[in-house]
């Protein structure tokens, strides 16, 4: 039988484990020894725990009583604050997934041919990135301020942005739009100069206009790239909770609470770990599903 | 003809781009112009954009003085620092010991590095705050960070970097009785600066923008980071919206300074952080 490189475990190589270190063999185990002890502290205990806690019922400070195998879940599914925050995490994220994709595309074809402002306007789609999420939530609070804001002004209309329960999704949007533009524009724009001229030339030569050289050439090749973006999109969408926290908690009506808010507000304000639980490893289950479907396009992701 | 063609329509493109570029930056516009409005000029009918005038920096000398902005910058600044030395310290030596050695158990504990990206941060914040508090670091500048000190994908990145380094020369230097932390002080760092740089900005970026966990971990005022604290003015002082904007100006010119310095930095750093996840 063949013995495969791959396969082969510790004992059965000792001619490169040799090589490779000598005598100290705890040495590696050494060097991991932190990252393994924050991770295993800090990342795998908190996420059994949470396991653990949505499986029963949990007392004061996080204290484990009894085993109630899914009746959290059960009665998780069937509770309308649940059914709401999964609704509006929903609607946010059908709403800012395509208009942020559209917007960074826009910009990342805007950008893609050096032209003598580039630099400008590269910097003014960039410049958004230095900002943080909770000066940029503080910014557009008062901005979209229903009288004192500039934003009605300039629009001539009078929403009440954060307010009215029939806008203040969309003032949240907006936050997340300014906050995830710009990154995605830069990633989109770096695979777009990775398309060789040559490819985008010769489909000029056979007579393609802007419109087939961007459907049949670039759009096809930044496809594993959009994919990519589309998941981790999603999946910050659904993580929504910082502009939530900041400008609305939570309202007007509930029209703003997403799902992480309200595991946090289950957590700390009402302190039902359980319920907070079962809710983090719903988004847990929603965001894993599509991180491997982000994994699986990054693989064909068209590297230089 | 041509060539005219393509220069009116490069036109009609970067006029495009300008104003899609002026919609993006209007918020750091109006934040920093807003700054210099007193609050019945902040609050008049219709708003206007500009101030009436520059010479009015009284917001800016009120939130240096009766707001603690200072003290929030500072502790971000700890924090950031803090928690960036560590994770790009225990990335570079679990990465050197993926990179160097084989060990039974390596694939199994690579993945388990590795998978760390796939469970959240935010979802694990109320387990993570109770493991905080029994370890007493409510209130703490390590306990601000010590939830994302183990970087996976820094780790990734640093081990593929250091894969690229000729194993010949750590053997040689063995040989020669150099060892492995020496190695790693004299080779390796000094050949690696420039991504080691680049992630270190990243994270630093990452910890000093880090919303969430510092905001559950701190109760005294004294201890807030420069993100928790500016969301805070308004209870302060519940009407001086020009204040606040005075203060977010302040806290976010060192970000936008270093930004246009570190521009390539974080550039990379975002791209290459991408292809992990």
């Amino acid at each position: 039988m063949l013995i495969s490189p791959e396969g082969a475990a510790g004992p059965s190589r000792p001619p490169r484990a040799r090589k490779k270190c000598r005598g100290k063999g705890y040495l590696p185990y050494l060097y991991l020894l932190p990252i393994l002890v924050f991770a295993a502290v800090f990342t795998y205990q908190p996420f059994f725990r949470v396991v653990v806690q949505s499986l029963g019922t949990v007392g004061a400070g996080g204290k484990f009583l009894k085993f109630v195998g899914l009746d959290n879940y059960r009665y998780l599914f069937g509770n309308g604050d649940f059914q709401n925050a999964f609704a509006v995490t929903m609607k946010l994220a059908a709403m800012f997934v395509p208009l942020n994709l559209a917007l960074s595309l826009t910009i990342a074809l805007l950008c893609s041919k050096k032209r003598r402002l580039s630099p400008v306007y590269e910097m003014m789609f960039l410049l958004p990135m230095a900002i943080s999420m909770s000066a940029l939530s503080m910014i557009f609070q008062l901005m979209l301020n229903p009288t004192s804001g500039i934003v009605n002004h300039l629009l001539g209309v009078d929403w009440g942005w954060f307010s009215d329960p029939r806008f203040a999704l969309y003032g949240i949007l907006l936050v997340c739009l300014w906050m995830g533009v710009p990154f995605d524009s830069l990633v989109l724009l770096a695979a777009m100069r990775n398309i060789p001229p040559s490819m985008l030339e010769a489909a000029t030569m056979d007579g393609a206009g802007p419109a087939a050289r961007l459907f049949y050439i670039r759009l096809p090749v930044l496809s594993p790239m959009i994919f990519y973006i589309v998941c981790t999109d999603v999946i910050a969408s659904v993580m929504t909770s910082g502009p939530v926290m900041i400008i609305t908690e939570g309202g007007p009506s509930r029209s703003t609470t997403t799902l992480i808010y309200m595991m946090y507000t289950s957590g700390f304000q009402s302190s039902n770990y359980s319920l907070a639980a079962c809710i983090s490893i719903f988004v847990f289950a929603l965001t894993l599903l599509f991180t491997l479907l982000a994994f699986s396009f990054e693989k064909k992701v068209y590297y230089q | 003809m041509n060539a005219k063609k393509f220069r009116l329509s490069d036109a009609a493109v970067t006029a495009a781009a300008l104003a899609l570029g002026a919609v993006l930056v209007f918020p750091i516009v109006y934040c920093f112009l807003s700054s210099f409005k007193d609050l019945g000029e902040f609050m008049a009918y219709p708003p206007t954009l500009l101030p009436e005038s520059f010479g009015n920096t009284g917001n800016f000398s009120k939130a240096l003085t009766q707001t603690p902005i200072l003290r929030f910058m500072l502790n971000s600044l700890i924090v950031a620092l803090i928690g960036t030395a560590l994770r790009i310290l225990f990335a570079a030596m679990a990465a050197f010991a993926f990179a160097y050695y084989d060990f039974p158990g390596k694939k199994i504990l690579f993945a388990v590095v590795l998978a760390i990206v796939m469970l959240p941060d935010d979802t694990l914040v109320v387990s993570n705050y109770l493991t905080v508090t029994k370890l007493r670091l409510l209130d703490n500048y390590l306990g601000m960070c010590i939830t994302s000190l183990a970087g996976a994908s820094q780790m990734f990145l640093l081990r593929q970097h250091f894969k690229t380094i000729p194993k010949e020369m750590y053997e040689a230097a063995q040989m020669d009785g150099c060892g492995s932390l020496n190695y790693i002080f004299r080779v390796i760092v000094p050949v690696s600066r420039p991504i080691l740089m680049t992630l270190a900005v990243q994270s630093f970026i990452g910890f000093w923008n880090s919303y969430l966990w510092p905001l559950l971990v701190t109760n005294r005022e004294e201890m807030r980071t420069v993100q928790v604290g500016v969301t805070m003015l308004t209870t302060l002082d519940a009407t001086s919206y020009s204040l606040v904007m005075a203060a977010v100006t302040i806290v976010t010119a060192p970000s936008i300074l270093l930004f246009l310095i570190l521009r390539r930095n974080i550039v990379e750093g975002m791209s290459s952080g991408i292809l992990v996840g």
